[in-house]
């Protein structure tokens, strides 16, 4: 494995000193970013990479220090391989920064630029960054039923306190190796999962909780494709009633547009949503703990409206109610009823009855 | 009580201030008022009337000025010719008599102060210091003659005081006139002999110019032409450009025996039927001589030229510089990175006075003073004085420069030429060093400047892309290292044979990008 990324990353360098020994001008090709270059796959119903590239050419004066900051990045990354070193991409920041000659200018200026550059390589060399043998800042717990190797350690996720286990950036050594739970349940907020392991939700509900901590990172992400692929546990995802809310829930189903090259092995196209929705104001009679949409969330609506991946009738139909009562509901405000409601009324009337949206 | 003194001796006094009382009258007429002016202008009298003789016999000039300073505000000013030489019995003609000038009455394009000329340095010379002016002459036969000429205002002649002849062993050709005078300073400053040559050989470039200062530095303006201007013809005047004091000059000294046949014969454009509506109009008879016109009737004539339409005069009597000629001239006096020339088509100003604009810029090298400088010239003749008033600085102030891609107009270094040739120069007065403003004059003139302008504005903006095209290299180059460190380092490969063949690579293709550049500049 660590030897193809060498050899991917060495091929990488060879093509341009090759470019620069024919007195061509040096460029490499990169697959494009950003919306214009992502398409839903409705077979397999995730977001996908379009095959749009862009050069990014040494002499191009608006590419050159994106070109030298990329072959930086990469030599980088082949040092960590070669050598068996892991390091976080904040470490990976200090360690290339430097000033460039004797000028002012550094070789990076923020860590914004040495991220996006490993999310180019990336998507050039069709590698996950964790092959580069770089970590990000973990986020995102999960607590429940069920045995997990790390290394030489060997655990039960219900027997690590209140806190759960945290999981890590990288975690495609870890085994699974035992579980005694019927689904997954990623809730969007830490609070929300302190509230249900503290009313023991998890533990008498068969369920294995995955707290994600806003936005799912990358570990989360990988771990829930594992966890349903390997072990077959349906994903339920509970998140906040507004739009940023579902878009962590469509991150986690059909993935994200700038890691779109990264769907197959980081989302759960059979995920279902459970709440919050619109239609829970009403139902659980929540209309005095609503919030006012701001200027930025009814964008957002806008732009949702307009993802394929949104074009659900069910999902329009939440879009544009929310848009009109021009308010949004998150999780903790189910603590208006009571503070077990959530665990002992909402969320098993929920699901048992299959209250989910696609 | 004074002494009574009888009529002889006052009239004796009388007699010998006359000159200098007549130039004091006319000084500032004359060009000579200030101390630097006054030198300037000894220069410009002596360097005109031997660029003339020159030019009239077909020679290519050879022009020699030398200054030597005698004392406190006193010099020497020599100067000499290789023109065909001065018979002896025309030298007082020529250096003596006000007003000598065969050009004064004539319709024609000419550089001189018309009609007062060298004379008036002779006058200068003998009003200052006492002395006569040296004349060394000879027409390349046996014999050089010397005579030291003098003027008497009253008569309006000139005298030889003393003559002289010697054996031409040299076989030498030319004049030479040589003046001593007082009041007068040499510097170095605009207002300067030094620049008033400088911008002579600019205009002409066809002349050799050496000059000598008084501290003995040899200064030579090159020919760099051997192409001889052709001579001016004289034209016929035009009624428009015409006023009742020129008809009335004019008509005393023409044979024609009545003033209709002087009107259609002295004049061009008016035909028999122009004159019958000459005199409808103007209720003058065309009948009468001549010379018997009373002012009243010269100006109900004019009057009556102004009310009427005329075909524009011909164009033939004008003799622009040319563009080629000029930018010679530029070329070999201010070594310019850019420069570049324009000669519109001749106009009328007043309804009928011919003139042509010339323009001339040329960029850098040893062009401008500290920004902008303006060469001001009419019929080849430098204005050097009056510059704040002349419609030719004004013309150039109105043009804005910054959208002609000039950044900063104080400090550009930018010469920019211009010729006003015309028969007839509106000067604003009678020191003639300003162009007065005449609306078509000013026009043409912006005209010409914003054509040299748009020719200016794409050699800037070729020179800045080629700054930026440079400081883009630089910067790629400055990437150079640490990716061909990063490289080496992925490939295995030597860094410094990949540093160095990059840092190749760019160098060559910015190369060919210049040279494709300075191509499509040429289109």
């Amino acid at each position: 494995m660590s030897n193809d990324v060498e050899k991917k990353l060495q091929k990488l360098a060879i093509e341009v000193v090759s470019q620069i020994d024919k007195k061509k001008a040096p460029y490499v090709e990169i697959p494009q970013r950003g919306l214009s270059n992502v398409f839903f796959d409705d077979e397999e119903r995730m977001l996908k990479m379009g095959d749009k590239t862009s050069k990014r050419s040494f002499i191009n004066i608006a590419h050159t220090k994106k070109f030298m900051q990329t072959m930086l990045v990469s030599s980088y990354a082949k040092q960590l391989v070669e050598n068996n070193k892991h390091a976080g991409i904040r470490e990976l920041y200090y360690a290339l920064k430097h000033s460039i000659g004797k000028g002012k200018e550094n070789t990076f200026e923020d860590q914004s630029e040495s991220n996006l550059i490993i999310e180019d390589l990336e998507r050039m060399i069709d590698v996950l960054r964790e092959q580069l043998n770089l970590t990000a800042d973990r986020r995102g717990f999960i607590y429940g039923d069920i045995e997990i190797r790390d290394g030489k350690d060997r655990f039960n996720a219900s027997k690590l306190g209140r806190g759960g286990w945290a999981v890590p950036g990288n975690i495609e050594d870890i085994e699974f190796k035992k579980s005694n739970v019927d689904r997954i349940l990623v809730v969007e907020t830490a609070a929300m999962s302190d509230r249900l392991i503290e009313e023991r939700f998890p533990l008498d509900n068969n369920c294995l909780l995955v707290a994600c901590q806003g936005q799912a990172p990358r570990g989360i992400r990988r771990l829930l494709s594992r966890l349903h692929g390997e072990m077959g546990l349906p994903v339920v995802v509970f998140t906040d009633g507004d739009p940023y809310g579902w878009y962590i829930y469509s991150t986690i189903k059909q993935g994200s547009i700038n890691l779109a090259y990264l769907s197959n092995t980081l989302s759960v196209p059979d995920a279902k949503f459970v709440g919050m929705t619109m239609d829970d104001i009403e139902t659980y009679e929540l209309q005095g703990v609503t919030e006012k949409l701001k200027d930025m969330d009814r964008k957002r609506i806008e732009e949702e409206l307009k993802y394929p991946w949104f074009k659900h009738k069910k999902w329009q139909k939440q879009l544009n109610k929310c848009k009109k009562m021009g308010v949004r509901i998150e999780q903790q405000a189910l603590a208006n009823k009571s503070l077990e409601f959530v665990a002992q009324d909402y969320l098993p009337e929920k699901i048992e009855s299959r209250d989910f949206l696609p | 009580m004074p002494d009574i003194k009888n009529a002889d001796e006052l009239f004796k006094d009388f007699k010998a201030q006359s000159v200098s009382e007549f130039f004091k009258k006319n000084a500032a007429m004359l060009g000579y008022t200030g101390k630097i002016r006054s030198l300037t202008t000894l220069v410009h009298e002596g360097v005109t009337n031997a660029l003339d003789a020159c030019e009239e016999a077909g020679i290519l000039p050879e022009i020699f000025v030398r200054i030597d300073e005698l004392g406190t505000e006193h010099y020497r000013v020599t100067i000499e010719d290789n023109a065909s030489g001065i018979p002896l019995e025309y030298i007082p003609q020529v250096f003596g008599r006000m007003l000598a000038g065969s050009k004064a009455h004539r319709n024609i394009q000419s550089r001189g102060q018309q009609g007062i000329g060298v004379s008036g340095a002779v006058m200068f010379s003998q009003v200052t210091t006492g002395k006569p002016t040296i004349v060394h002459t000879s027409t390349g036969g046996k014999y050089i003659f010397t005579g030291k000429v003098q003027l008497d205002v009253k008569h309006n002649v000139g005298e030889i005081v003393e003559k002289e002849k010697i054996h031409n062993k040299w076989g030498w050709r030319g004049t030479i006139i040589s003046l001593e005078a007082k009041d007068i300073l040499y510097n170095k400053s605009r207002y300067s002999p030094y620049n008033y040559l400088r911008m002579t050989s600019i205009a002409n470039p066809h002349a050799q110019i050496t000059f000598i200062e008084p501290d003995g530095t040899r200064i030579l303006f090159e020919r760099s032409t051997h192409t001889m201007p052709k001579l001016p013809k004289p034209i016929k005047p035009h009624p428009y450009g015409i006023t009742p004091d020129d008809l009335l000059t004019m008509s005393g000294n023409t044979n024609k025996k009545s003033l209709g046949q002087f009107l259609e014969k002295d004049f061009v454009r008016i035909s028999a039927s122009k004159v019958a509506e000459i005199g409808r109009q103007s209720g003058v008879s065309m009948k009468m001589r001549p010379d018997k016109l009373t002012w009243d009737e010269a100006e109900r004539v004019v009057k009556a030229f102004k009310s009427m339409k005329f075909f524009a005069p011909p164009t033939e009597g004008l003799r622009p510089i040319g563009d080629e000629e000029i930018q010679k001239g530029l070329e070999s006096t201010l070594s310019p990175e850019f420069s570049h020339t324009i000669t519109r088509a001749p106009q009328t100003y007043r309804g009928g006075i011919l003139f042509v604009v010339e323009v001339g810029i040329a960029y850098g090298g040893k062009s401008g003073k500290g920004g902008i400088e303006i060469i001001r010239y009419a019929n080849r003749a430098p204005l050097i004085f009056d510059q704040g008033g002349c419609a030719i600085t004004e013309a150039v102030k109105s043009i804005d420069w910054k959208r002609y891609n000039v950044r900063d107009v104080e400090k550009i270094p930018l010469t920019i030429f211009i010729n006003l040739v015309s028969t007839h120069v509106p000067y604003t007065s009678a020191g003639k060093q300003a162009i007065a403003d005449e609306e078509e004059i000013f026009a043409e003139i912006r005209n010409a400047l914003m054509d040299g302008g748009r020719s200016l504005s794409r050699y800037l903006a070729g020179k800045r892309r080629l700054y930026e095209k440079r400081s883009k290299m630089n910067t790629l180059l400055r990437y150079v290292p640490e990716t061909a460190r990063a490289l080496a380092r992925l490939s295995n490969k030597e860094q410094d044979t990949i540093e160095e063949r990059l840092a190749t690579l760019i160098t060559e293709r910015y190369q060919i990008d210049q040279v494709e550049e300075d191509e499509t500049d040429e289109q």
